[in-house]
């Protein structure tokens, strides 16, 4: 970075824009002495946030979520499994988050992005021990069948808190989803039901066995939020270049009666006060609420 | 790659404005093609074929295998293509891999018909033993030992001519099974089946060279093309599949002109193409 | 929680996988009507936007029926394959499918398809040296899938502001006895006889790619290219609609 008095200079002659590449970091804590930031938002306010239910129709339950531009489209497959003698009577759920090239310039074919695999982990561990889904309403027949529910998320557009994005997108992926109707065969092989068909004559004729179960108990909603810590300064959901510019980033994960389910800090050059982090948790707390709202908007049925 | 000095580009060009190529043949003339099956014992059936400096042998073999739950009635056919390295040194590392799957899977649109299996030039539902439990599977290999151009048109010819000399054994298959169980099956040694190739299409590839389009390009002559068209068509004069290379565009009464002419042209490959199997047919019994 | 993530081998799909030709297709009787009760020679209605991805120099979402893609266009940038100089600029094309939006078929010669479809539009001098790239992401699989990725990225590099010649539309033809159909739905493409996909430039009325795949008779053939060429003009004036529009809501902001 060059001397703060001449860029100081500059930055009265220079256009704005060639500022702001020039020196980004200056661009910005200009605009943090303003308390505001170059997208006009406050520093503690997230984007605005849309989600919408449903989308794919070759999956059992999809959702897309939107933060800002950042954009994800989270779809669940539900399939049929032995389970393990273990846990006879509990289904799966397996995660993955996905960044295609498409998302984002710095992504390319064949060449995974490196933070996927961090994010779907991150992702895993959350809506795992979050205790948001009860294993055992997966169960089909104890120690024969259940199910596995393939949760795949897709980033279509990535400008910043991806695992917010993600986050937001599973949960609402699991509140769409409709479990279908099937019934065992001779073989002991789980089938669908179909109201419609006519050649599964002999399936439909076989008591289905999960009548009831067409919909997952979501408890202890988990939601995240995202924080730049730069200075003294704490951005809350965060856009990619801003991402690029500053580089401590904590999340914090609330389930819905605000209790921690996770908290994440990559290194970075500044090491978070416990004041810090308290400020981000009520931040969270704030977002959390707000999400709350976006997710219960949506007519769930 | 040929390297053609912009003279000789003009002479290319020029000889293919006013009907004389530069080996003498006229635009729709084939180069001579000369065929020898049975080159590889091992194999069910195969072929050689030489047209020009183009040589390439193509090898089937049939395995024992299970149809798809999808279509239980049918057998199974795999195309792959190797380009060799020493037929031109670009078909090394990528470049051949490239070209081979783009030549497999337009043999495959040539021959193995729409999704229904309708218009195949293989019957697939010959391949099946019993429904929904055994089938033939074919593995048709490609290797293309030379290359001067007109690649397609070679394999083509060569695979119609290794499933020529395809001899598939009888197998007798135990009726009474369970429903879940795979049956029994004995194959014969003595006991063999020819296969039946009259639907098999040949390929005819026009390529496009100024304004002009010829048939049987030579790599000098591909070189210098604009885009090619490679139509199959089967004995009964119906277009089996199409496939466009090259990027520039093409006037759509162009394409169906090429159509019709590439109709033409096939009838008088496909009898040339029949008479030089039966020939080496002939000529391998004797010996 | 770990190690029952491992035990995902071996899971099924309770829906079963059966493809045969549904009793609605008979040859002969020319009565039956298509699964989504189109007519023969009726596109499905198209939904199309450019500017889906931010961060992309270019991009298109296209939504023809249950087919749903993002294609996305980056450069023209630094080629990162080292390569030899070249004073015409390269393409990239690469087509993905979410894990979600089909079922078990592999696309891999797509990727290639899609090059040749585009590299004969795009003007190549007009960015020596550099790469651009053009990726598609099909979120869900309706059928005439290539097709419709296909047009979105013509309309994901006009977006993007890369020189072409004109504009590029595709649209397949399904044929299924002895009827045609165009823009096939997936039921119809898992049972069809042949199969007839054109790519074209609709001002300059040129083919740029055709594939044929079945059993096709001549008045067959000139009866699919008509009803192709007719659907690839007008699918190209949405196509123009659709950049007239983002251009003059883009004028208004400024």
């Amino acid at each position: 970075m060059g001397l703060p008095d001449s860029t100081q200079d500059l930055s009265s002659e220079m256009d704005v824009d060639a500022f702001r590449r020039i020196f980004p970091l200056r661009f910005f804590e200009r605009h943090l002495s303003e308390s505001l930031r170059p997208d006009a938002r406050p520093l503690g306010k997230a984007r605005d946030t849309i989600v919408n239910l449903g989308l794919v129709s070759t999956a059992d339950g999809s959702a897309l979520a939107k933060i800002g531009s950042t954009t994800m489209l989270a779809a669940i497959r539900m399939e049929v499994m032995t389970p393990s003698t273990d846990s006879p009577d509990e289904g799966c759920i397996a995660i993955e988050f996905h960044m295609p090239p498409i998302c984002s310039p710095t992504v390319r074919p064949g060449r995974p992005a490196e933070a996927a695999p961090v994010i779907s982990k991150r992702l895993s561990d959350t809506i795992l021990s979050s205790g948001m889904i009860d294993l055992k309403e997966l169960c089909l027949v104890s120690g024969k069948a259940a199910w596995m529910s393939y949760l795949d998320i897709y980033c279509l557009d990535a400008d910043g808190s991806l695992f917010d994005a993600a986050l937001l997108s599973a949960v609402a992926a699991f509140s769409n989803l409709k479990i279908p109707v099937v019934a065992l065969n001779d073989n002991g092989r789980i089938v669908a039901i179909n109201g419609e068909g006519e050649e599964e004559s002999n399936a439909s004729k076989k008591e289905a066995v999960n009548k009831e179960k067409r919909k997952l108990t979501l408890k202890n909603v988990p939601s995240s939020l995202t924080c730049i810590l730069h200075k003294s300064y704490i951005l809350a959901d965060p856009t990619a270049e801003e991402e690029s510019i500053m580089d401590t980033l904590v999340t914090v994960v609330l389930d819905s009666s605000d209790q921690m389910v996770s908290f994440y800090k990559s290194g970075g050059n500044v090491l978070a006060y416990s004041s810090a982090i308290k400020s981000c948790v009520e931040l969270a707390k704030k977002r959390g609420k707000e999400l709350k709202q976006i997710l219960g908007e949506m007519d769930i049925d | 790659m040929v390297g053609l000095s912009i003279s000789e580009q003009h002479f290319v060009k020029g000889g293919i404005a006013q009907d004389l190529r530069t080996d003498g043949r006229k635009r729709l003339t084939y180069r001579p093609i000369y065929v020898e099956t049975g080159v590889i014992p091992q194999a069910n059936g195969s072929a050689r074929v030489r047209i020009g400096g183009t040589d390439v042998i193509a090898s089937v073999k049939a395995e024992i295998g299970r149809p798809s739950s999808l279509q239980p009635d049918k057998g199974k056919v795999a195309v792959f293509i190797d380009c060799s390295p020493t037929a031109e040194p670009t078909f090394g590392g990528r470049g051949g891999e490239e070209l081979s799957s783009e030549l497999a899977l337009a043999l495959q649109r040539c021959l193995l018909g729409g999704k229904s299996g309708a218009g195949a030039g293989i019957n697939l539902s010959l391949l099946v033993i019993k429904e929904g439990k055994v089938c033939w599977d074919l593995y048709i290999d490609g290797l293309v030992i030379s290359s001067d151009g007109n690649l397609l048109d070679a394999l083509g010819a060569a695979i119609k001519a290794a499933l020529a000399n395809t001899a598939i054994p009888k197998v007798n298959v135990s009726t009474e099974v369970a429903d879940n169980e795979q049956p029994e099956i004995d194959i014969s040694d003595e006991e063999y089946q020819q296969f039946d190739t009259s639907g098999v299409p040949v390929i005819v590839t026009l390529t496009k060279v100024g304004t002009h389009y010829i048939a049987d390009a030579t790599a000098e002559e591909e070189s210098q093309m604009s885009s090619a068209v490679s139509i199959s068509v089967n004995r009964s004069g119906h277009i089996c599949g199409l496939t466009k290379r090259g990027g520039s565009g093409l006037d759509p009464s162009v394409i169906l002109d090429m159509i019709s002419v590439a109709k033409h042209v096939s009838e008088t490959l496909m009898n040339k193409l029949d008479s030089e199997i039966s020939a080496a047919e002939a000529c391998e019994d004797e010996s | 929680m770990a190690a029952k993530q491992g035990a995902a081998a071996t899971t099924y799909s309770p829906k079963p996988l059966v493809r045969t030709r549904p009793p609605i297709f008979k040859d002969s009787d020319l009565d039956w009507t298509r699964p989504d009760g189109r007519g023969f020679h009726q596109c499905r209605p198209a939904l199309l936007q450019t500017g889906a991805v931010s961060s992309a120099s270019g991009s298109a979402y296209a939504e023809f029926g249950n087919t749903k893609v993002i294609v996305s266009v980056f450069g023209p940038r630094e080629s990162k394959k080292a390569m030899s100089y070249s004073d015409v600029g390269r393409l990239n094309c690469d087509v993905t499918y979410t894990t979600f939006a089909s079922t078990g078929t592999d696309h891999k010669e797509f990727s290639s398809m899609l090059h040749k479809a585009l590299e004969g539009v795009i003007m190549m001098e007009s960015f020596p040296k550099t790469t651009v790239d053009v990726f598609a992401l099909v979120l869900e699989s309706g059928g005439s899938d290539l097709p419709v990725v296909i047009s979105c990225a013509s309309l994901a590099l006009a977006d993007a502001g890369i020189m072409m010649y004109d504009l590029i539309t595709a649209v397949s033809v399904s044929c299924i006895g002895k009827s045609l159909m165009i823009d096939p739905v997936t039921e119809e493409e898992g049972c069809e006889d042949g199969s007839f996909t054109m790519t074209c430039m609709p001002s300059r009325y040129e083919i740029t790619q055709l594939t044929i795949t079945g059993e096709w008779t001549t008045p067959n053939i000139n009866e699919a290219m008509q009803l192709c060429l007719d659907a690839c003009s007008k699918l190209g004036e949405i196509m123009r609609d659709c950049l007239k529009q983002a251009a003059s809501a883009s004028e208004e902001l400024t």
